[in-house]
């Protein structure tokens, strides 16, 4: 153990993120011969056990970083290398904490399936490419890691890719992600043309290039260049537009809910707990770079966010849709954090959201598992992940009930959860922060606590609808088979997700359930001191609004889904929006998909009408000309020669006159010489 | 006053009568009469020039030869018209235009 | 009073000839020679020399033209036609390639001899100061006789002689030739 205390943290946060790579490399070559999966685990669990190592020598001390030489070009050299400071190792080691809960399950869940193998592979691709986003130095390699996560991401979304909808939707991830991307880029340009590097310790370290930029004049002025201030702005949305398209804001969200057609532990692991919070991580990392008017976007943007998938997440029926609705919406959250300039507080949303949320994918994968077990005996057909098939699954499936609900009060917010202590951290900063600026910024903490209370509402009706009551599929069940059909989750399902329960409870993140000042982590993240004054009376009064609202909306809940006293209208026009995501998609459709078709038909008129009638006129053209000269080959150049040919013939067809033999002829032509001769004697 | 030109134009316009009934008869005897013509234009021109020469009379003596000698001409050549005639049995020169006989 | 008689003679001779040319009978071809031949004896007689004018009588119409006359006469009926052109008309139209070069000898000659009227040779004009010029009381026959005996003599012998060869030949020419 002493030695490898001694290890270097460079070494071991290199091993961490080469590991899962190596677990890829083996399932890659091996394929369909290794179906267990278990290189991947033994991967994951190094990188867990060299990530805690990484966090423990790095956190609270001193940062390491290190590099080397990449390319030269020029005079220019380019590094590569890994900086590791507070934020970065979080990430390192929350990363292969989730991750390996979902190894585990994987095991259980995928078994059986045809394409394992390229399941395991996928995974520790994407854990490699995860943790390599997150320890890297440079922006250019951040960018290089953050593709290939959106790439990893589309390879498991699709992962069962003779469906259909499978296919549609994770091409439709990508090239929302591609938006995204196309962000990242401008704002690297951005940053390059205004500070010549692309490090990370150079720009926002200690006394950085950042640090000692000044908006003066109207210019933005660095040490090495100037420009229009305007572009600072500008930089500090374009990577907002990375992180939108990556964390799922409004609008560029359509592609979440889309990707619950990949496997339930995928969802799990990407679309909860990591890939979706590298947006989250990338604007920590660039935060410096934000100014004022970017800053009030990012907040804006998140409070549309979180009301908007709050909203929709209330007309759902389909639990996974629910789920993500609802990583949607505590995305928002984690955006007004950074909006609001406390992204420690977005950051400890992002620790506890990873693992609640992650074992609500986990929870509900057991419960689809287990309808899909039903299905397949049964051979009804119906969805397995339709809330309205199930219900009263509390008496089947008691273990998996006890953690889902302990995962929705920590969604919820529920004092003695850890998801109390983040999210109320945020809403109380946006409340303080409301209250410096001006009155009409109360509107974000307003609206971020009505989102609270609905995010209970529809967790609340989730768990209502599918473990209360009676199983709604009972009465067809039993004609077909004999006994009780559905079982608990298996242990393999069941350990992993007890795990992450325990992580959802208050004592893994601070001992103080009730203030989230004395957590260890908002300590470690080391934010000096916000830019509002704090309210101490909404600390009280914001934790106690909160409670009562997410308390009434469950009894309210209680009594429409348990007792099915449902007052309102299931096909009216509010609860259709909700469930038809508010139409953006059809929008999407309309604008983007047909415009693009309508753009590629007219291309092709064009290139059919207008380039190739060009090209037949210039070839009729062509040939016209080819043809007259042709003419004029036939009758005037051969016409000429001819010419000259015929006259030479009848000159001497006249010459050869004078050859007729007659006497007379003969004489005629002496006599006309003689005279020619006199006349030029004469004359000349 | 009659001139040495008046003589030389006579001539002349005698010798080129000549010079046409020759080149344009079809007639072997026309053509005699042409070269008579023109022979009779030369002596004509003697006689005229040799009005100036009482020294040696070369003008009036050559004339007399002239005469004699065209005299000469014509016996030979009504000779041969004749015999071309009987090869040929006619005297129309354009049809005398190969060598070999008919 | 002369120059009307030279200029009547010498209308009478160029006249005849050009209706000689252009007529088709032969036989009245012949008979506007001789009168071509007696109007150049009267141009003879204009230039002082009048052995040559009764010579030219004597010998060419006399001789020449009667030569002609019986070989014409005396041979078929075939060779008194001119066939120079299918017409039927008394006079024949010219040939004008004929035309144009006797036109073109005749244009070049007269514009040579206008020439050269302008300057004449020396020894005219030395004959005409020093009186060589033969004048009308001159005894013609008398000076031509003693200067053929004298001057001339061996042409004279020469020319006779070459009168005889020239008769023989024709004559041996126009023999009969022996059945075939």
């Amino acid at each position: 153990m002493d030695q490898l205390a001694h290890i270097s943290p460079i070494y071991t946060a290199l091993f961490t993120v080469v590991a899962p790579f190596i677990a890829f490399l083996y399932q890659a070559i091996a394929g369909k011969r290794d179906q267990s999966g278990i290189i991947s685990l033994i991967g994951i669990i190094f990188s867990f056990i060299f990530g805690g190592l990484t966090w423990l020598a790095i956190w609270n001390n001193p940062i390491v970083s290190a590099q080397i030489n990449w390319f030269t070009i020029g005079a220019s050299t380019f590094k590569v290398g890994i900086l590791l400071n507070n934020l970065n190792v979080l990430m390192l080691f929350l990363v292969p904490t989730v991750a390996l809960p979902v190894h585990i399950y994987s095991r259980a869940y995928m078994k059986g399936d045809s394409g394992i193998h390229r399941y395991w592979m996928y995974l520790s691709l994407f854990c490699f490419a995860m943790l390599g986003l997150v320890v890297m130095d440079s922006l250019l390699l951040m960018y290089i890691f953050w593709e290939l996560v959106g790439f990893a991401s589309y390879l498991l979304i699709g992962f069962w890719f003779t469906r259909e909808t499978a296919v549609q939707a994770n091409k439709k991830a990508f090239i929302v992600n591609r938006i995204g991307d196309l962000g990242f880029l401008i704002g690297l340009a951005i940053i390059f043309t205004q500070f010549k590097t692309l490090n990370l310790v150079d720009l926002f370290g200690e006394g950085g290039l950042i640090y000692q930029s000044t908006i003066a004049s109207g210019q933005w002025v660095s040490p090495v260049n100037s420009m229009d201030q305007i572009w600072l702005t500008i930089a500090g949305l374009a990577f907002f537009l990375a992180a939108m398209a990556k964390s799922a804001q409004f609008p560029l969200h359509v592609w979440l809910p889309d990707a619950m057609e990949g496997p339930t532990s995928v969802s799990s692991l990407i679309h909860a707990a990591t890939m979706v919070a590298a947006g989250v991580f990338l604007l920590a990392t660039v935060f410096p770079l934000f100014n004022e008017s970017a800053l009030l976007f990012i907040a804006i943007i998140g409070t549309i966010t979180a009301a908007s998938a709050a909203y929709f997440a209330l007309g759902q029926y389909d639990i996974k849709r629910i789920l993500a609705f609802s990583t949607i919406s505590q995305l928002g959250f984690m955006m007004v954090g950074i909006g609001i300039g406390t992204w420690d507080a977005a950051l400890f949303h992002l620790v506890t959201h990873a693992f609640f949320k992650c074992l609500l994918f986990l929870s509900a994968g057991a419960i689809i598992h287990e309808m899909a077990h039903l299905k397949t005996h049964s051979h009804l057909d119906f969805d397995p992940q339709d809330l309205r098939n199930m219900g009263g699954l509390k008496k089947y499936m008691p273990k998996t009930f006890i953690l889902m609900s302990v995962a929705s009060l920590a969604l919820a917010g529920f004092p003695l959860t850890s998801g109390y202590l983040s999210k109320d951290s945020i809403i109380i900063s946006s409340f303080e922060w409301a209250l410096s600026k001006g009155d009409l910024y109360l509107i974000i903490p307003i609206s971020l606590i009505t989102v609270s209370i609905l995010t209970a509402f529809y967790i609340g009706r989730l768990i209502f609808k599918a473990f209360f009551g009676d199983f709604r599929m009972l009465a067809q069940v039993k004609d077909k088979l004999h006994g009780t059909a559905l079982h608990e989750a298996p242990n393999t399902m069941l350990i992993p997700m007890f795990i992450l329960g325990i992580c959802c409870l208050f004592p893994l993140f601070s001992l103080n359930p009730v203030s989230y000042h004395d957590s260890w982590l908002m300590d470690g993240l080391l934010l000096d001191e916000y830019t509002f004054a704090p309210s101490h009376s909404a600390h009280l009064i914001i934790p106690l609004i909160l409670l009562i609202g997410s308390v009434i909306s469950w009894t309210i809940g209680w009594k429409w889904y348990v007792q099915n006293k449902y007052p309102l209208n299931a096909s009216s026009f509010a609860l259709k929006a909700s469930f038809n995501q508010g139409y953006i998609n059809e929008l999407y459709q309309w604008i983007f998909v047909s415009g693009t078709l309508k753009l590629a038909q007219f291309c092709y008129w064009f290139d059919r009408f207008v380039v190739d009638a060009l090209i037949a006129f210039v070839q009729f053209i062509v040939l016209s000309l080819s043809q007259l000269s042709v003419w004029i080959d036939k009758y005037i150049v051969d016409g000429f020669v001819n010419a000259v040919a015929s006259v030479a013939y009848w000159t001497g067809n006249q010459v050869r006159l004078v050859q007729n033999g007659k006497l007379q002829t003969t004489l005629y032509s002496v006599f006309l010489f003689v005279l020619l001769g006199l006349i030029y004697l004469i004359f000349f | 006053m009659i001139t040495l030109t008046h003589f030389l134009v006579v001539s002349a316009c005698i010798f080129c009568i000549g010079l046409y009934t020759v080149l344009s008869k079809k007639n072997a005897i026309m053509i005699l009469v042409g070269i008579e013509l023109m022979i009779n234009a030369a002596i004509l021109n003697f006689v005229a020039f040799g009005k100036y020469d009482k020294v040696s009379y070369g003008g009036q003596i050559f004339a007399l030869f002239a005469i004699v000698l065209a005299a000469a001409a014509v016996a030979v050549g009504l000779a041969l018209v004749l015999n071309v005639y009987r090869h040929y049995k006619t005297i129309n020169p354009d049809e005398i235009n190969e060598l070999k006989d008919k | 009073m002369e120059t009307t008689l030279f200029y009547a003679f010498a209308t009478l001779a160029i006249g005849s000839a050009l209706l000689l040319v252009n007529l088709k009978n032969i036989a009245r071809a012949l008979f506007l020679f001789f009168i071509v031949l007696f109007a150049m004896a009267g141009l003879y007689l204009f230039a002082l020399a009048d052995f040559v004018a009764i010579t030219q009588i004597m010998v060419y119409v006399g001789g020449v033209l009667i030569l002609m006359l019986f070989a014409f006469m005396l041979s078929n009926k075939e060779l008194l036609k001119d066939l120079q052109d299918s017409s039927g008309s008394f006079l024949s139209m010219p040939r004008w390639q004929a035309v144009i070069l006797a036109v073109g000898f005749l244009v070049l000659m007269i514009f040579g001899i206008a020439e050269w009227h302008q300057s004449i040779p020396t020894w005219i004009q030395q004959a005409k100061e020093n009186n060589t010029e033969i004048i009308p009381t001159d005894n013609n026959i008398q000076q031509i006789g003693l200067r053929f005996m004298t001057f001339y003599v061996l042409p004279f012998e020469v020319i006779s002689v070459f009168l005889m060869m020239a008769l023989i030949g024709a004559s041996h020419l126009s023999r009969k030739e022996r059945n075939r």
